[in-house]
């Protein structure tokens, strides 16, 4: 980890005009926000991450840590706690992928400490950007190759990859705010805005540096998530190894409204097996209109992977990912929901 | 409120006295060797090769140095001739591996140390190591793995085993079965790092290093820097974990050391968890093929178990579980052979039952396609070549109760109640597996000693280089010496891990209690026979005989030889060399504790998650002297196996052999969430012949046999054979 | 080094305004090489220590100057010698830091010392009353040979005192998922669990 200067401001105003500062006097300053830390210090310690300046936001936690599920719409503070959302009565019944997303994430303690606008800026857990040693990473340096491509690659990414990138995205929440809708606000040196949250990550294509569409010195502050006819009616599943405390092998968050068994409107966004958080606006697609029957389900599920590129050793991913949105289909389908 | 899940007792059972250890341990109060403070301590931090194997053309340290505290930066290059090269364990020395800590420009492998940062601060060593650039040259084709082209094999000829003619047999063989398996690296990850402290005090040397063998360390850290070993201390008082790890001079040591005498103050390293993947040895990668023939009522005629073991160019290092899984059941006819393959990689070392899980796991595996094949339960398949004669040599077992362990436990867990077709039990969209297979361990035991004082207060005290690495070493210690002497165990004092101690045996092969308790028992033997106590007397009567003698304190050295070690072996103790003996290596006998696994398991029918609902293991291994620790300690051996056959496996990237997850979130081990009902069962059982204390020892065997029963069940839940380990999610959709 | 090109087509086209804009979280993707070849923005020597501040552990109070890239982690256990907390992976990866900061369970691996000024810090040391009484938790560790080696358990018992307030200790099943991010490799998790239920059932949390 290489050395640094810390600074501490009270404020968002603070933080923001801290920030601005820097890149008024460089707009190429390399500073960053600190927020939970667990993924900026994970990638300092490795050397992947080389700040110069850390603009610490822990104090901001009281101004932007609220948890408002209304009936429109669910409003929740960027620095609201992963824990305190996932265990919060509201978003458990009124929002329940969002709340799974949150729970079956991580660890406890990781949940106590990250934050929500931290979360889906998480950086991929490619076992090649993570290691400064490998010379090839276009995520890292760009135009320096994929080291991945020719390495140990059964974690990574079947959707979205391009021959410069196929590192997964590693999240969850992201997948529960994709398949909700959910909007962003930003704020920033240059002022307030609001974001599709489906328009913040990017592909990796030829840029795969280029992660997210924030602007210098942006961060988020809020996530709005509207509630649909379909958001109670929402899950997420997550395929693991192990029984927790690892990244999804692969995942679905899907949200039905039906009409006895006839799918009005299906939302499906997949988890550890694209580049981004990645909407299957295609299966949705084959769903709609239609009785949801495990056939359906199954027709859904191979559309969503229809574009899916298989690596040397995550070829398996196209058939996982498809049983697991299967199943979450056919789960979402069978729950029982109280008016 | 539940109550505790160990047993209270029973035939041939100790008392589950709660660990003496304890109260440091849930306060903090224990001081594991990083946690001893040494005034004006420097920092080093590693740095290790990001090549496969090749050489180093330079180093440049500028940005290194600049490093605002950095105190000294140690390479081939500066290292001089500082640290003498000297043998490794397996050529009789005391060194983990062959490599000469920064001895050269070679690189054998990836993860190599090749140099060391000293700071004045922790953060600084590690940006400074970070900053160091090396110019290297890579081999071209490094051999990776044990399936690299460029590996070499050699067959092990001393390691093979024969009895009567396997290919007559098994060509004549009514029933057979023809598979081959594999098993892959793995790594030990004890929670605690690899820490080593050394601070000099002139010419005295104290290193603070968590070890399973400090004398070990000392005798070879002797050796490397040319100092006499009365001068070192190694002090190794708590230790969080070791499963093998811990068990040998690594390459860190020396380098610390000089690092230390260079500066003249302490240096302190603890290697991250990544370096922990090279820093010490692991188990290697292996491939098997078994060969089995039956008549159709299940006897074995022929066996052959051959293995290839993964070791590095430098090092010929083997398992050579062959040489157990041989003689296990009764077969006239046998073949055993052990071939290592030389890959450039690091020095495989020990890893809690190193031979017998992956040996284990393809044997059993094996069986229980043989009892398929046959339309026979695997138990019966068990029963039908049970034996108290080993069928090679012809020897007896000490004691076997491996059907005893298989009863106890098959009624356990209902056994009875198994659907036997492969797939026809299901609930709901999972379907379930059931499975079992044999576990063994070697009972083995080093020379070992201990010194016990009576004091006139009526306190004893027990001193024995051994180690506490979680087994309950200290309060077996304690218990044996309250025992022996019929003094309250509360008033039993303990001092080991500490190379000042009298001697023990390297605390591996599960060989800790059995060694270091009939040291004890002999020490307090000594004393009541100096005292003139008889066995039994009650403690007032022997305070008073302490009182009558005039003496302040009676005190005893005891000195246990190892059955089939020679009295020539005792100096050998005493230069940190004495390693565990026992199993199929002995002349006149072989000993083994024996167990039962069984595993019930679920798979999901379309995302094929692998979670294991229930685990039952029985397990006869002599004397329990404490049932507490002892239950723990096969608990958790289930659970390794959970691992072993689910999770662990290291990565190799196939372009410089480098491991790609090393560290705690891509090497996975079971959590809490993977382990629900489990239960270790104590099966009793008296052996009066395998050592003085009649103990087998409980460290190993409990991971032995996990897997090739989660394989067995895998089979059951879905009708698909899996040879290859770890069973994951893609093996199965 | 740098490669950058001017692309004014969409609003991250700086690569390097994009990486300052990307990181609420810390998630700065700094090229090191980039970084490398930058002057620095500190005019602070580099390792220089921050200005004092103080740290609440165990109803203490610690002045400290540390170097700011000191964890909480390390200053708990190079600074202030309170070495219960233990280092197992240093990445978040195996909860053996676990401490309370204002009651809650967090890892003290990945919280900059710095960032805990004005909060409360217990570690496993702060547990026990000054007359030596164990915590229960403490207590049912022992009672229910919840650890072999203990490397992990100040981590597991304080990770368990959280659970239990956190209301995830309600069943086993509960409590195994939510003290997964406690590793244990020795293993002893079903003794963990029952030592657990029965600090519960005496309502300690």
């Amino acid at each position: 980890m290489r050395s640094f200067q810390y600074s501490r401001p009270s404020s968002l105003t603070a933080a923001a005009g801290e920030m601005g500062g820097l890149l008024a006097q460089d707009p190429d300053a390399p500073a960053a926000y600190l927020a939970g830390g667990t993924t900026l210090l994970d990638l300092m310690k490795l050397d992947v991450a080389r700040p110069e300046r850390v603009i610490d936001l822990s104090a901001l936690r009281g101004e932007l840590g609220h948890v408002h599920p209304g009936a429109t719409e669910l409003r929740l503070g960027a620095f609201a706690r992963m824990a305190e959302v996932a265990a919060h009565p509201g978003v458990i019944a009124d929002y329940p992928v969002i709340a799974q997303s949150l729970a079956l994430a991580a660890s406890a303690q990781l949940r106590n400490m990250a934050s929500l606008g931290g979360n889906v800026l998480q950086r991929t857990r490619c076992s090649y950007f993570r290691d400064p040693s490998w010379a090839a990473c276009n995520k890292r340096t760009p135009g320096s190759g994929c080291a991945a491509l020719g390495g140990v690659n059964r974690a990574h990414a079947v959707l979205g990859t391009s021959e410069h990138c196929i590192a997964t995205y590693p999240g969850d929440f992201a997948q529960a705010l994709l398949a909700l809708d959910a909007t962003l606000v930003l704020a920033g040196p240059q002022g307030s805005r609001t974001l599709p949250f489906g328009s913040l990550h990017q592909l990796p294509a030829a840029t795969p540096h280029r992660e997210t569409t924030l602007l210098p010195g942006e961060l988020i502050t809020e996530f709005v998530i509207p509630a649909r006819a379909w958001t109670r009616r929402s899950l997420y599943l997550k395929v693991r190894d192990r029984e927790s405390y690892e990244f999804a092998v692969a995942s679905a968050a899907v949200a039905l409204d039906l009409d006895g068994d006839v799918v009005r409107e299906a939302r499906i966004a997949l988890g550890g097996v694209a580049t981004i958080p990645w909407r299957a606006h295609g299966a949705e697609d084959a769903l709609r209109g239609l009785t949801l029957t495990e056939t359906l389900a199954w027709t859904a599920a191979e559309n969503a992977f229809a574009a899916a590129r298989p690596q040397t050793h995550n070829a398996f991913k196209i058939d996982l990912g498809q049983a697991a949105l299967m199943r979450a289909l056919l789960q979402a389908a069978s729950l029982e929901i109280r008016p | 409120m539940t109550g505790p899940l160990f047993p209270q007792g029973g035939p041939n059972m100790g008392q589950p006295a709660p660990r003496y250890e304890g109260r440091a341990k849930v306060t903090g109060e224990a001081r594991y060797p990083s946690d001893v403070r040494l005034p004006r301590t420097a920092h080093a931090c590693l740095h290790l090769s990001r090549i496969g194997r090749g050489t180093i053309r330079g180093f440049d340290l500028t940005a290194a140095r600049a490093v605002h505290g950095v105190i000294d930066i140690l390479t081939h290059e500066t290292v001089g001739d500082a640290i003498r090269q000297t043998p490794a364990i397996y050529q009789g020395g005391y060194t983990s591996d062959s490599l000469l800590p920064l001895g050269s420009a070679e690189i054998a492998h990836w993860g190599q140390p090749i140099a060391m940062v000293v700071a004045e601060t922790y953060e600084a060593a590690r940006e400074a190591a970070q900053r160091i650039v090396v110019t290297t040259a890579p081999h071209p084709s490094p051999a990776v793995d044990i399936n690299a082209p460029g590996a070499e094999t050699r067959a092990l000829e001393p390691m093979m085993v024969q009895a009567g003619d396997f290919d007559a047999a098994y060509a004549a063989g009514p029933i057979r079965i023809d598979a081959r398996y594999t098993t892959p690296a793995q790594h030990q990850n004890p929670m605690e790092l690899f820490a080593t402290q050394c601070v000099w005090e002139g010419d005295r040397l104290t290193v603070h290093e968590p070890s399973q063998y400090v004398n070990s360390v000392k005798f070879g850290l002797a050796e490397q820097l040319g100092v006499p070993a009365d001068n070192i201390r190694v002090i190794s008082t708590h230790v969080g974990g070791a499963f093998g790890a811990k068990g040998f001079l690594t390459q860190r040591t020396a380098l610390v050391a000089i690092a230390a005498r260079r500066l003249g103050r302490p240096v302190k390293l603890v290697a991250t968890r990544e370096q922990g993947f090279t820093v010490s040895g692991y188990r290697a990668e292996t491939r098997q093929h078994v060969q089995l023939a039956a008549t159709r009522d299940g006897r074995l005629t022929a066996l052959r178990h051959e293995g290839w073991e993964l070791t590095s160019r430098a090092d010929t290092v083997a398992m050579g579980g062959a040489s157990m899984t041989t003689r296990l059941y009764a077969c006239p006819n046998i073949l055993g052979r052990v071939n290592t393959v030389a890959a450039d990689r690091s020095t495989p070392g020990f890893m809690r039952a190193p031979g017998e899980v992956p040996y284990g796991f393809a044997l059993e595996t094996a069986l229980d396609e043989l009892a398929d094949r046959l339309g026979m339960d695997p138990v019966e398949l068990r029963r039908v070549n049970d034996t108290q004669t080993e069928p090679v040599g012809g020897l007896p077992y000490t004691s076997r109760s491996l059907m005893r362990c298989f009863d106890v436990a098959a009624a356990t867990f209902g056994w009875s109640g198994r659907s036997p077709r492969p797939g026809s039990m299901r609930e709901g969209d999972w379907l379930i597996g059931w499975g079992c297979a044999s576990a063994y361990y070697p009972a083995q035991a080093g020379n070992s000693a201990a010194r016990v004082r009576l004091t006139a207060d009526g306190t004893a005290h027990v001193a024995s280089a051994g180690h506490e690495l979680g087994q309950g070493m200290t309060t077996m210690m304690a218990q044996v010496a309250a025992e022996e002497l019929g003094v309250p165990l509360e008033r039993v004092t303990v001092s080991l891990g500490d190379s000042d101690l009298p001697p023990a045996v390297v605390n591996g092969g599960s060989a800790g209690t059995a060694s270091v308790a009939s040291a004890i028992m002999i020490a307090c033997d000594a004393i009541r026979a100096r005292l003139g106590v008889p066995r039994d007397a009650p403690y007032a009567a022997l305070r008073a005989a302490v009182a009558a003698s005039g003496l302040a304190f009676v005190e005893e050295l005891g000195e246990a030889r190892a059955h089939g070690r020679s009295p020539e072996s005792l100096p050998d103790m005493y230069r940190g060399r004495a390693l565990p003996l026992g199993g199929v290596e002995l002349p006149d006998r072989v000993q083994f504790a024996m167990g039962a696994q069984f595993v019930e398991l679920r798979i999901h029918r379309w995302t094929r998650e692998i979670r294991v609902r229930r685990a039952v293991g029985a397990f006869a291994a002599g004397r329990i002297i404490n049932p507490r620790t002892s239950h723990s300690q096969l608990l958790g051996g289930m659970i390794w196996g959970i691992g072993s056959a689910l999770h662990e496996h290291t990565d190799i990237d196939q372009r410089n052999a480098a491991y790609t997850n090393a560290n705690l979130a891509d090497y996975l081990v079971p959590v809490h969430a993977d382990i629900s009902e489990i239960q270790a069962i104590l099966v009793s059982e008296e052996d009066r012949l395998v050592n003085q204390a009649g103990v087998k020892g409980v460290g190993e065997i409990g991971v032995v046999g996990v897997a090739a029963a989660i394989s067995n069940a895998v089979f059951h839940a879905t009708g698909r054979r899996l040879r290859d380990l770890p069973i994951k999610l893609e093996h199965l959709l | 080094m740098d490669t950058e090109k001017h692309d004014t087509t969409a609003p991250s086209s700086n690569r390097r305004r994009f990486l300052v804009g990307s990181a609420l979280s810390g998630t700065v993707p700094f090229l090191p090489h980039e970084a490398e070849a930058r002057a620095p923005l500190a005019a602070r020597p580099p390792g220089d220590a921050a200005p004092g501040f103080a740290l609440h552990v165990n109803a203490h109070v610690y002045q400290v100057a540390l170097d700011p890239r000191t964890t909480l982690l390390d200053a708990l256990r190079e600074h202030l010698d309170l070495t219960g907390v233990k280092k197992g992976c240093d990445h978040g990866q195996c909860g053996a830091c676990t401490v309370l900061v204002e009651g809650r369970r967090e890892l003290s691996c990945l919280s900059l010392a710095a960032s805990m000024q004005g909060r409360e810090v217990t570690t496993i040391e702060g547990l026990a009353t000054p007359d030596g009484r164990l915590h229960p938790m403490q207590q049912a560790f022992m009672n229910h040979d919840a650890f072999q080696c203990g490397y992990c358990t100040p981590g597991q018992i304080l990770s368990a005192i959280g659970c239990i307030r956190e209301g995830h200790a309600g069943t086993p099943v509960d409590i195994r998922e939510y003290m997964s991010g406690n590793l244990c490799r020795c293993a002893a998790y079903p003794n963990i669990v029952a030592a657990i239920e029965q600090a519960r059932d005496q309502g300690e949390g």
